[in-house]
């Protein structure tokens, strides 16, 4: 178990001709929550899409528990243990919930395990049971959220990856996905968690990265970003 | 030349429409699936239904064997057909975008139509059966045979691909990949995989669909335009997505083609198919039946 499950080494990545992320480095330990935190275009989803193997980045490196993963196959990331949350959810909206649930374990090595995925998913969330023939379109937005992040486990994944999960959720059902969070680290996942909550993140997040247009900024503990004044100007101040 | 049919005459032509109908949803059900991955109307639909078609009577005259147990014999080769030509041209195509895909469908109808022309001469060609000419008849119902035998065959390709679309891992992650492919990729979803498989299914019912036309019709090489539009006509009135929907909207414009010959005139059935196939598109772009919603949040 040495070494850490995630090392992003000095990556640069490029949208077509303009460079979105400058020589970024970070690093997620096994069960851990790591917070990823900035505002708007400062190249979170765009890491998380490279780390998913979606974008390749003209430099650098990215280990997973020590082996490369830069141009490999998504699905091959998948299989590795890597699942994905994005952005806006992307379910798929014309089939059921359990059919979405179902492609979660797409990967060969993962489906003979669907069952108690399954059972698994449930558990964590029981409004999906009773709404497993329903088009997932038709879900309420917690529901979706729900749905999105229970997909992504059923790939068994040893590191999940949250896109902006409270994005446009109610207060009370960002406060609940949070504790869902925590209990998936308690569960064993560590958690790559990208929010621009970033108050509430920091409460749960043991270790955080500040990003800003695409450069690291700032990084330490959850609590002591939390009192840093630095830090409390920049992002708090606006945003928190 | 408005002609007011008693009843029985006109429900041999409803029931006729619905035979003939089934015929083109199948070549529907194969252009919304490839429509599905690729984002691009697929116009050499019809050339490959040409194509299976003149394979299908090169058998027949060459071992006299039924048709349908001609199409047996090619519908493998036309899975791996429509499998090759999606890792071998639009695979790479569809990098540089839709525009350059679409072409490319549009260059191989060219080059299947006149290929067929060499390999097998452009006079029209006709495939004759025990059955070309039966009727089952009751009470004042004639129906031929030959149609009752293309629409079973109709439904039961269709309910093949729908039972593979809802029952299979695979079916299951060709519909998502058709609703977002770049969730289905982050999910583990070959991309590439996906899509090949979708073109096969896509090919093979362009054979299913072909093998009908050997029977039903006279074909020439140049014939199968006509069917990539009527495909496309049926697929605008089931709407995309869906393939009860397509089937739906092929046996729509079946009877609406029927109906529109008997009573208006044998020339105004085309006429009336895409007159309403505007009007379609103009008042519920989402088909008749659609109920896709195309938002995403």
């Amino acid at each position: 178990m040495a070494g850490h499950l995630l090392e992003v080494n000095n990556i640069d990545i490029f949208h077509g001709e303009a460079q979105a992320v400058w020589g970024v480095s970070f690093h997620v330990d096994r069960e851990n929550i790591i917070a990823l935190v900035g505002a708007n275009g400062a190249g979170k989803s765009t890491i998380l899409n490279t780390i998913s193997s979606v974008i390749h980045p003209s430099g650098g490196e990215i280990l997973f528990s020590g082996k490369p993963i830069v141009r490999r196959k998504p699905e091959e990331v998948v299989a590795m243990g890597i699942s994905h949350v994005p952005e806006g959810r992307r379910l798929f909206s014309r089939l059921t919930v359990l059919e979405n649930l179902e492609l979660g374990a797409y990967p060969s090595n993962t489906r003979p395990y669907i069952k108690e995925s399954l059972e698994r998913a449930f558990n964590l969330f029981p409004a999906l049971k009773e709404r497993v023939s329903q088009r997932a379109g038709t879900l309420s937005g917690g529901e979706q959220q729900m749905l999105a992040i229970a997909r992504a486990l059923m790939a068994r994944p040893y590191l999940l990856m949250l896109d902006e999960p409270s994005l446009g959720l109610a207060p009370i059902l960002v406060r609940l996905l949070f504790e869902i969070i925590e209990a998936l680290k308690k569960e064993g996942v560590t958690i790559l968690l990208v929010e621009q909550n970033v108050h509430q993140t920091l409460e749960i997040a043991d270790y955080a990265y500040v990003l800003q247009t695409g450069h690291m900024k700032m990084e330490g503990r959850a609590e002591e970003l939390l009192n840093n004044s630095e830090f409390q100007q920049a992002f708090l101040g606006m945003i928190g | 030349m408005f002609g007011f049919p008693s009843f029985s005459i006109f429900l041999q032509m409803f029931l006729n429409g619905i035979l003939l109908g089934c015929m083109y949803g199948v070549a529907a059900i194969g252009l919304s699936l490839i429509f599905g991955c690729m984002e691009i109307v697929f116009i050499a639909q019809g050339a490959v239904m040409i194509l299976a078609a003149y394979c299908v009577y090169w058998i027949v005259v060459l071992s006299s064997i039924d048709p349908l147990f001609g199409f047996l014999l090619i519908l493998p080769i036309f899975i791996a057909f429509g499998w090759a030509m999606y890792m071998g041209l639009f695979r790479w195509v569809a990098k540089a975008g839709k525009n350059p895909s679409l072409l490319l469908a549009f260059g191989l109808m060219v080059l299947f139509e006149n290929l067929m022309s060499v390999v097998w001469s452009p006079d029209v060609r006709t495939v004759k059966t025990w059955y070309s000419t039966a009727t089952l008849s009751f009470a004042e119902i004639n129906l031929s045979v030959t149609r009752l035998i293309v629409a079973a065959v109709a439904l039961i390709a269709t309910s093949l691909v729908f039972l593979f679309l809802k029952k299979t891992m695979m079916g299951k992650a060709v519909r998502a990949a058709s609703e977002d492919m770049h969730a289905a990729s982050i999910l583990g979803i070959s991309p590439v995989g996906v899509s090949a498989v979708t073109f096969a299914v896509g090919i093979a019912l362009a054979g299913v669909a072909g093998t009908a036309v050997c029977i039903t019709y006279p074909f020439d090489p140049f014939f199968g335009l006509t069917f990539s539009l009527k495909a496309l006509v049926a697929v605008a009135f089931g709407g995309l997505g869906s393939v009860a929907g397509a089937l739906l909207g092929g046996v729509i414009l079946g009877v609406l083609e029927s109906l529109s010959s008997y009573m208006i005139g044998a020339g105004w059935a085309d006429a009336v198919s895409y007159a309403a196939f505007l009007i379609v598109l103009i008042f519920r772009p989402e088909g008749i039946l659609g109920t896709v919603s195309t938002e995403k949040v």
